[in-house]
């Protein structure tokens, strides 16, 4: 499993090392499933789960009891859809009805579909489908409502894509076109999501009230997707960066990749990375509105891992060449830090987003307006969690009038503190100068006493002989 | 944006002072351009620069910090509301900043009450919340402002005297309304502080350095978004006067209030330096530039402080400077978006092209008298 350069690789990065083991050792999901009480076929439902899912199925594990069930249907539905779309081997005229009538198709008892080609992976996942219906007629009603909702609109949606000549021969246009594809490929999952949660009372209902915050949620995670697999996707033949963007920077969308157009490759990347981070403040909006920990864990890990995948594809020529991934250890340290709280996972953005700021190209042709766009994060945040209180106010002087007052004041003090030592000095000598004077009259002897004092000192920092000496002598004579 | 698209109604009679400086004249033309039909009568000490061309712009050589002759003025025009722009040049001295800024407001008050003026804008400054000790992050209006001892620039002081007199006077007599517009780093063609600045750096091939870690966000405007400011206050505060004696809520309110006005875009100071040298054409790659500690770069400042104090001069590089480009300096507009409906017209990326372009354009006129 381990291999040698992955052991080199944590040799070197001990820190991402420990993050492993920490998420390993000491996570503990929120909600753990009951798997005893599962009836065989839900079981089965969860099998499909972790088969479809690579990412999401830990997550979705973990949801609170009450959305468990329904996210992992959800998430199923969703997926057999898309498996329905991206199967080349299906003619049109039999894909399109499938997909416009899907939300039906999941209210029939016992629908199978075993006609994708042999090599599509998730193909199991529809010859047994009928699993997937049965539990999903189980679930309560207004949940039912939703994801019958969202499954019709994204069924209708990718099914004009598919229709859509232009959009299979060219790929995708605008960057409208983009961020509709976008809305119903992920936009779509993020409304269902949220009203799932809202409904299930595990979210703000205000949330539902700002949709742009629930569809940046998805636009986020998708167009990150998208600039991380341009590889991928090209060697399948599917483009998604829309013409709009790469054509201001080369005249073929394949001359992206070709050696000699790095730079101009680098500045492509950079404005579809700058399109994905202007919603990144939203995704942090959003999540202020989440209120039960395994919905938050669920909503933030996606999206943290997505604002690291954006920070390794910024300026890294690599995505034109390979598919480029945050390591495991940084997986993990992102997962221990997004399943806390909204402050750590706003860290993480921050810190990410600096990242990306400090590797912005000043000859970049959207320079600026990346900087920009990580200022606008690190100013969300800031009025989220402010790093400083405001400060006290000291009462400056409101004119001109009374600061010169102040300055006055000051002064007179300073004059008043000098007069005040000097009447206490002049008090202390005349009082000494006096007792003294009292003292001599009445016949002390001060020549004595002065002696008498040198040789002290004298005594206290000379030599003790002496000391002694002086003192004898000077008491004999005063006998005399 | 809306705003922009079609003709707006008459503000009545404007007067604006500092209308030929840099800000008051992008002002005068964003309200010829958006109130065709206003009447915008100028006041300035020289008018002869930056006139606009518009039938409908006067333009009256006066001098606010002269009181009489100011009040004069007024009675005359007869204004329904006044900018109040004027300020003389930062690098002026103390005493002229507290006769421009501090008695010259005050006059203009005086003379407007008089007048019977109903709405009264005064240009203050971001800088206004400054302190020494603090960093600025994402500041708004209910921070204090620092004034005398504790306020390093004098200037900063006289600009906060004098908004704080303008707002104080509101609703004096009742029928007197005003506000303050506070812009930060203002940016665009005729600036003469910032993008000068920082273009007379590119050409002293001082790009190669840069202090600090570069996180320290910054705010910097373009010029016709805080004309825009003005204008959107301008309007609120007819409108307040229209609704007369009813006085609007208080989370509504915009007599008597004071506004920061940004491009809502801060950005890291270098990377804001970085661009205005792209512009400007710098090429140099992000690669070859040294980065300074701030702390390496504070000790080097002090020094060189000292050694070019002995020859008698000011170094390129000082610790003020250091202490500058490393602070974190930029404000929340929530207020003035909420309050005015302020958005920015200009994006800043915009913004710059257009002032560093004017700077260029500027040089090369320069280089042809000379080659002449």
């Amino acid at each position: 499993m381990v291999s040698p350069l992955s052991l080199l690789y944590y040799t070197v990065h001990p820190q991402e090392l420990r993050s492993i083991i920490q998420w390993k050792v000491w996570h503990n999901p929120v909600h753990e499933r009951n798997e005893r009480e599962e009836p065989e076929s839900l079981k089965r439902c969860f099998f499909f789960l972790d088969m479809t899912s690579r990412s999401f199925s830990a997550v979705i594990k973990e949801l609170h009891p009450e959305l468990l069930v329904p996210v992992c249907l959800f998430y199923l539905i969703l997926r057999g859809l898309d498996t329905i779309e991206d199967d080349m081997t299906i003619p049109l005229e039999k894909k399109e009805p499938i997909l416009r009538d899907f939300d039906n198709i999941i209210e029939k008892d016992g629908w199978t579909f075993n006609d994708n080609g042999p090599n599509e992976k998730d193909r199991q996942l529809l010859v047994e489908f009928n699993v997937v219906v049965e539990h999903f007629k189980k679930i309560k009603p207004a949940y039912q409502v939703i994801i019958k909702d969202i499954t019709k609109r994204m069924g209708n949606g990718m099914a004009d894509y598919c229709n859509n000549a232009e959009f299979n021969v060219n790929g995708v246009d605008t960057v409208a076109d983009y961020e509709l594809y976008c809305h119903y490929v992920a936009g779509l999952v993020g409304e269902g999501c949220t009203r799932l949660f809202v409904e299930a009372g595990l979210a703000n209902p205000a949330l539902l009230k700002r949709p742009e915050l629930m569809e940046s949620m998805g636009q986020f995670l998708q167009q990150v997707n998208i600039i991380r697999d341009i590889k991928e996707d090209l060697d399948d033949k599917r483009r998604f960066w829309p013409k709009e963007i790469w054509s201001k920077h080369v005249t073929n969308f394949e001359d992206l990749f070709k050696p000699e157009n790095k730079q101009l490759a680098l500045d492509c990347s950079s404005e579809m990375i700058l399109t994905a981070l202007t919603r990144a403040d939203d995704c942090l909006y959003y999540l202020a509105g989440l209120k039960e920990q395994s919905v938050f864990n669920f909503c933030a890990i996606p999206q943290s891992m997505a604002v690291a995948t954006l920070d390794v594809c910024f300026q890294n020529h690599d995505i034109f060449k390979k598919n480029v991934k945050i390591t495991k250890g940084a997986a993990c340290q992102l997962m221990v830090e997004s399943t806390q709280n909204l402050r750590l996972v706003c860290d993480v953005f921050k810190k990410y987003v600096r990242s990306i700021h400090q590797k912005n190209n000043p000859h970049d042709p959207n320079f600026l307006k990346i900087s920009i766009a990580c200022g606008k994060v690190e100013q969300f945040i800031e009025s989220i969690f402010p790093s400083q209180e405001k400060p006290k106010d000291l009462k400056s002087p409101a004119t001109a009038e009374a600061a010169e007052k102040v300055k006055l004041e000051k002064q007179e003090s300073r004059w008043d503190m000098i007069y005040m030592g000097l009447a206490v000095a002049i008090t202390l000598l005349i009082i000494t100068g006096s007792m003294l004077f009292v003292a001599w009259m009445a016949g002390a002897r001060f020549d004595i006493a002065f002696t008498q004092a040198k040789s002290e000192l004298g005594a206290l920092f000379g030599s003790v002989q002496g000391g002694i000496e002086d003192v004898s002598d000077a008491s004999g004579h005063s006998e005399l | 944006m809306s705003s922009t698209e079609a003709p707006a109604p008459s503000l009545g009679k404007v007067l604006i002072t500092g209308g030929c400086g840099f800000l008051g004249s992008h002002i005068v033309s964003l309200v010829v351009k958006r109130h065709p039909q206003t009447q915008i009568h100028v006041l300035d000490l020289r008018t002869s620069n930056n006139r606009h061309s518009s039938p409908t712009v006067s333009y009256h050589d006066g001098d606010i910090t002269d009181a009489a002759a100011l009040s004069a003025i007024l009675l005359k025009i007869k204004p329904d509301s006044v900018i109040h722009t004027a300020s003389p040049h930062f690098n002026l001295g103390k005493e002229l900043h507290y006769q421009v800024n501090v008695e010259g407001t005050k006059n203009m008050v005086k003379a407007a009450q008089d007048a019977g003026v109903k709405a009264f804008i005064y240009t203050s400054s971001a800088s206004v919340i400054y302190d020494p000790d603090v960093e600025l992050n994402n500041a708004d209006e209910t921070w204090p402002m620092v004034a005398g001892d504790r306020q390093p620039e004098y200037y900063t002081s006289t600009k906060v005297w004098a908004e704080t007199a303008v707002l104080s006077a509101n609703r004096t007599p009742a029928t007197f309304l005003t506000c303050a517009i506070r812009p930060a780093g203002i940016i665009g063609e005729g600036d003469v502080q910032i993008l000068p600045k920082m273009v007379t750096a590119l050409r002293k091939k001082q790009t190669k350095f840069q202090v600090g870690d570069n996180n320290n966000l910054f705010d910097f405007t373009y010029v016709e978004n805080i004309a825009h400011g003005h204008l959107l206050a301008l309007q609120a505060l007819i409108h307040t006067h229209k609704i007369l004696p009813t006085i609007p809520l208080d989370s509504e309110r915009v007599d008597g209030e004071a506004f920061f006005i940004t491009n809502g875009q801060p950005t890291y100071f270098w990377d804001f330096a970085r661009y205005v040298w792209h512009e400007a054409g710098d090429t140099l790659p992000l690669s070859s530039v040294w980065h300074l500690s701030a702390d390496f770069a504070h000790v080097i400042g002090a020094v060189l402080e000292w050694v070019f104090w002995v020859m008698g001069k000011t170094p390129n590089l000082t610790r003020q400077q250091v202490k500058y480009s490393t602070m974190k300096k930029y404000y929340s507009i929530d207020k003035a978006k909420r309050r005015l409906g302020y958005s920015p017209l200009v994006d800043l990326d915009e913004g710059v092209r257009r002032g560093v372009r004017f700077i260029l354009e500027r040089e090369a006129e320069e280089q042809q008298k000379k080659g002449q």
